[in-house]
């Protein structure tokens, strides 16, 4: 009697867990990546996808495709690591994927030619920018659908949300200031101008009522408290107190600055000034130029991993390597002649930083401790841009 | 009765055209009968029906009135007439949801959405015509209508922002494929085979605006043509004799006008060719003070009046990663070494060549030589060149001037970047200064204030020794009246084994009037102590408009 009741017991348990592995394998299938934190994304331009490659092993594990003549511009994982969004620049769309199974689970029009794109910190709101709509379009999470459109931008190219989550600051380069935009209500406040015009600028027409190059991103200080904003044509960065939303000082930059990095720890930011190929580094505590160093032509990025700083010079085919301890050049690295350098995330170490190759289709990581280089090849067309969740260094052109 | 309608039939029809609506009408049935075409699908089938009596406001019926159903799913169109009793009736619809409408004197009267047909069932809906049902219809016709508007604003929006070349573009790359002992070529490596590179169209799909498209044809262009550049400059100086009497000139006023034409062409692989033609004309106060340094840098230039001359013409190109630069050709050589970042450009800073240049450099004029340029992009440089420093001499042996240079950036006593330099050169071309050495010193106290210091020395055939040396202070930022405006304070001696001595100071302010154009104020002094004759000293108030583009 006892052995038949364990007999049937234990039949009921091996059914219940055969049922459950079955359950679980059905799971496991869907599941492409369990941890968000252990893959690298790749924008891919041409191939109009999304690469994702493992970070341990760097092979590819998925290419997640849009569609046709998406054109996907720059690629980012919610706070939450939920989901993957991207902004289909010719396809007036984003595109969201969902991080575990990798499946595009939504498109969402939105405004021409969607481009940069941030997430408020709590995951809830991803606002895209369309630099040609001059909107921002506000895209609710929880419900996987645009809630409103936020007009009245110039070429909004960035958007920086604070810490808190309560205001949003867009860099507008098709203007000289900053919109201040209120998260609760989703509305432009206040506009923030960061520098004057010079009185000369009536001689000079060709140069000012060409095009414009204003603010490409309102970049935070390491405690939120300030944003730094370069703009290119005035060749200034601009201090905005995030308190007051008003600029306590500007800094004289080098010529053309197209745009200010961060350093991780908070020292330092850097303009990469193409006017006249030079860096500016600016001492955070001090908010005064601490070097004008020479860099490269056309640079589109800087990365900081190992106490240095990378300088992307994208026509060149060079790394310019910079000491953030002495301030002064430590060389530069040739990643490839007649080729075009892109963007480039830093892995949360801040030790590699994966740098996109465009020419050749390929992810170039550049280790920070001896600067060496491991290439990833066909990771797709086009590689664009890359992004690491948690990163310091994820931005895009 | 008059009903106030809203009549959108026109739009509709409009709309339907452009949103390429799928509604198809079946044939018009008398009441009690399937639409036509209808009758093969109704074996295969279970369906439905609608039926019902249409009245008139006073509850009369309504004889041979147009009622219609459609499918709004499908768009599915049927209609029927009311009989004399009023009555209608659809029959056989297939199961689904539909919008009923009732027109009347050519505008909707009556209209139901969602009535919901069962399979084997019938659904009465008795109608009345009166000015309720009207407008209710009229409302439900116009945010149908403003749906359709707003899809067809979604669809003009998708039009424009689509207006882009779809064409798949086509790129070339160099890729590296395996080519086998029968000259096959492979992408992977296969036995036999040995690996090549090769250049390849490969097809991307990319969509570009035209202006886009556009903006990549002619920077393409342009990296393909020759550039022309011109840098031109006119200065106009006036001398005020204020040490010595005759016979040094008193009270004069100079103007001298440059033009340069630069011409530069990428001919390799990091190789450029580059040509700089110059011409002058005018009176500089050095053909008339007889300062040891020149009062106008320009002057420098000035071989002969109204005359083109071919200052520099080379060939650049670098190796080894880009770390070494080789330069040969016809060279300005000193181009290449003391370049201090505050003092040492004629036409954007100093007008005094004490100012400018290192006079101890001393090389006079341009001629064939070659510089090589070694960067490693650390903060070091290292340069060393040579030239031909007597154009009139028939050989380069006796004629061969050299300089070395070792360069250092850094950012010293957490001050900003600072650039130091030694050089030293040689000169076989004249008995009595054959080793001269040097330093150059620019750093940055601040972003906007810089300082600078030069000095040199050559040894001399009698062991004697001349001396150079010069210091002052550049802003960029600060005390400005526009942001890109440039000023400078400077001050330069020379202390010359024969004795003559001289001391030079000089003030400018440069005005960036536009990107290309730029003027700039100048005063200076210079006091001449010649080893024979009296001494002289003139205040030099100097006017400089340059354009460079």
């Amino acid at each position: 009697m006892f052995n038949v009741a364990r007999r049937i017991i234990s039949g009921l348990f091996i059914a219940a867990v055969a049922a459950g592995a079955a359950a679980t394998g059905i799971e496991a299938q869907g599941v492409k990546i369990t941890d968000p934190t252990s893959v690298v994304m790749i924008v891919n331009r041409d191939s109009n996808d999304i690469g994702f490659m493992d970070i341990k092993t760097n092979k590819m594990i998925a290419n997640v495709f849009l569609g046709n003549n998406v054109n996907p511009h720059m690629v980012m994982m919610s706070p939450d690591g939920r989901y993957v969004v991207t902004g289909g620049t010719r396809a007036n769309k984003a595109y969201i994927i969902d991080t575990r199974t990798l499946q595009l689970v939504k498109v969402i029009p939105t405004d021409i030619a969607p481009e940069h794109l941030a997430f408020s910190p709590d995951s809830r709101w991803y606002y895209q920018g369309n630099p040609d709509g001059d909107s921002i379009s506000v895209i609710d999470m929880q419900s996987l659908s645009k809630i409103k459109t936020i007009p009245g931008f110039v070429e909004p190219l960035n958007v920086t949300f604070l810490p808190d989550g309560s205001k949003a600051y867009i860099g507008n380069y098709g203007a000289h200031w900053v919109g201040v935009v209120d998260v609760r209500r989703h509305e432009l406040l206040k506009k923030i101008q960061v520098g004057s015009i010079p009185s000369v600028a009536k001689l000079d027409p060709a140069k000012y009522l060409g095009e414009i190059k204003g603010i490409n991103i309102a970049a935070p200080s390491i405690d939120g408290r300030y944003l730094y904003a370069a703009d290119s044509d005035l060749a200034v960065v601009g201090v905005i107190d995030t308190r007051e939303d008003k600029v306590i000082k500007t800094i004289r930059v080098g010529k053309d600055p197209w745009r200010i990095y961060m350093s991780h720890d908070g020292k330092y930011g850097i303009t990469a000034n193409n006017g006249d190929e030079t860096i500016s580094i600016i001492d955070t505590k001090s908010n005064s130029v601490a070097a004008t160093l020479e860099a490269g032509p056309a640079m589109t990025g800087i990365n900081f991993a190992g106490g240095k700083a990378y300088v992307i010079s994208s026509t060149s085919g060079f790394v310019y390597v910079y000491d953030m301890s002495s301030l002064k050049p430590a060389g530069r690295i040739k990643i490839g002649t007649n080729i075009q350098l892109e963007t480039a995330t830093t892995d949360t170490q801040d030790r590699k930083i994966y740098l996109a190759e465009s020419t050749n289709h390929e992810v170039v990581i550049i280790d920070s401790k001896d600067n060496s280089l491991t290439r990833v090849k066909n990771v797709g067309l086009y590689p664009w841009g890359t992004h690491i969740m948690d990163s310091k260094d994820n931005y895009c052109h | 009765m008059t009903f106030r309608r809203y009549h959108p039939a026109v739009a509709s029809a409009a709309l339907s055209l452009l949103l390429g609506a799928a509604g198809q009408t079946f044939a018009q049935a008398p009441a009690g009968q399937a639409p036509a075409g209808q009758a093969a699908m109704n074996m295969a089938d279970h369906r439905g029906g609608i039926r019902g009596t249409v009245r008139d406001a006073n509850n009369a019926t309504i004889a041979n009135s147009a009622v219609a159903a459609v499918d709004v799913k499908t768009g599915a169109r049927f209609e029927a007439l009311t009989d004399a009793q009023g009555t209608y009736a659809f029959p056989a619809l297939p199961v689904g949801s539909y919008n009923v409408t009732v027109v009347a004197a050519g505008a909707t009267a009556f209209r139901r959405q969602g009535v919901d047909v069962t399979a084997d069932q019938n659904v009465q809906l008795d109608i009345t015509l009166d000015a309720a049902s009207a407008a209710q219809a009229a409302d439900a016709e116009r945010q149908e209508l403003l749906q359709q508007v707003t899809e067809l604003k979604q669809r003009v929006t998708d039009l424009e922002s689509n207006t882009v070349l779809s064409e798949p573009e086509t790129r070339v790359r160099r890729v590296e494929v395996f080519v086998d002992e029968n000259g096959n070529e492979h992408e992977e490596q296969v036995p036999g085979s040995k690996p090549a590179v090769t250049y390849r169209r490969e097809r991307v799909y990319r969509r570009q605006t035209i202006s886009e498209k556009l903006e990549e044809a002619l920077a393409d262009a342009e990296e393909h043509n020759v550039k022309i550049g011109v840098d031109a400059a006119i200065t106009t100086q006036f001398a005020k004799r204020t040490q010595g009497g005759d016979p040094y000139i008193d009270n004069r006023a100079y103007a001298l006008a440059s033009a340069d034409l630069f011409f530069t062409a990428g001919i390799a692989q990091n190789t450029i060719f580059f040509a700089d033609i110059v011409a002058l004309s005018g009176s500089p106060p050095d053909a008339e003070i007889p300062s040891l340094t020149l009062l106008n840098g320009y002057t420098a230039r000035l071989e002969r009046q109204n005359e083109l001359n071919l200052r520099e013409v080379w060939l650049r190109t670098e190796l080894f990663s880009q770390r070494l630069a080789l330069t040969t050709g016809r060279l300005d050589l000193t181009n290449y070494f003391d370049a201090n970042a505050l003092s040492n450009d004629e036409s954007t800073q100093f007008l005094s060549d004490a100012l400018v240049n290192n006079q101890m450099l001393g090389l006079g004029s341009n001629g064939t030589g070659f510089a090589a340029e070694f960067d490693p992009k650390n903060g070091f440089r290292l340069k060393f060149g040579l030239q031909q420093s007597n154009n009139d001499a028939t050989n380069l042996s006796e004629s061969l001037f050299t300089l070395s240079e070792v360069g250092y950036t850094f950012t010293p006593f957490s001050l900003p970047e600072g650039s130091y330099r030694f050089w030293f050169r040689t000169d076989n071309s004249s008995l009595d200064t054959r080793k001269g050495t040097g330093i150059s010193i620019d750093q940055k106290l601040t972003n906007a204030v810089g300082v600078f210091a030069r000095y040199g020395t050559q040894d001399l055939e009698d062991d004697g020794r001349d001396h150079y040396w010069s210091t002052g202070v550049g802003f960029q930022h600060g005390l400005i009246f526009n942001p890109q405006d440039t000023w400078g304070i400077g001050y330069a001696q020379m202390d010359l084994e024969t004795g003559d001595r001289e001391k030079l100071v000089e003030g400018y302010y440069n005005l960036l009037l536009t990107e290309r154009l730029r003027l700039s104020f100048h005063l200076s002094h210079v006091l001449d102590r010649p080893a024979e004759g009296e001494k002289f000293g003139y205040l030099l108030p100097g006017v400089r408009l340059q354009a460079s583009f």
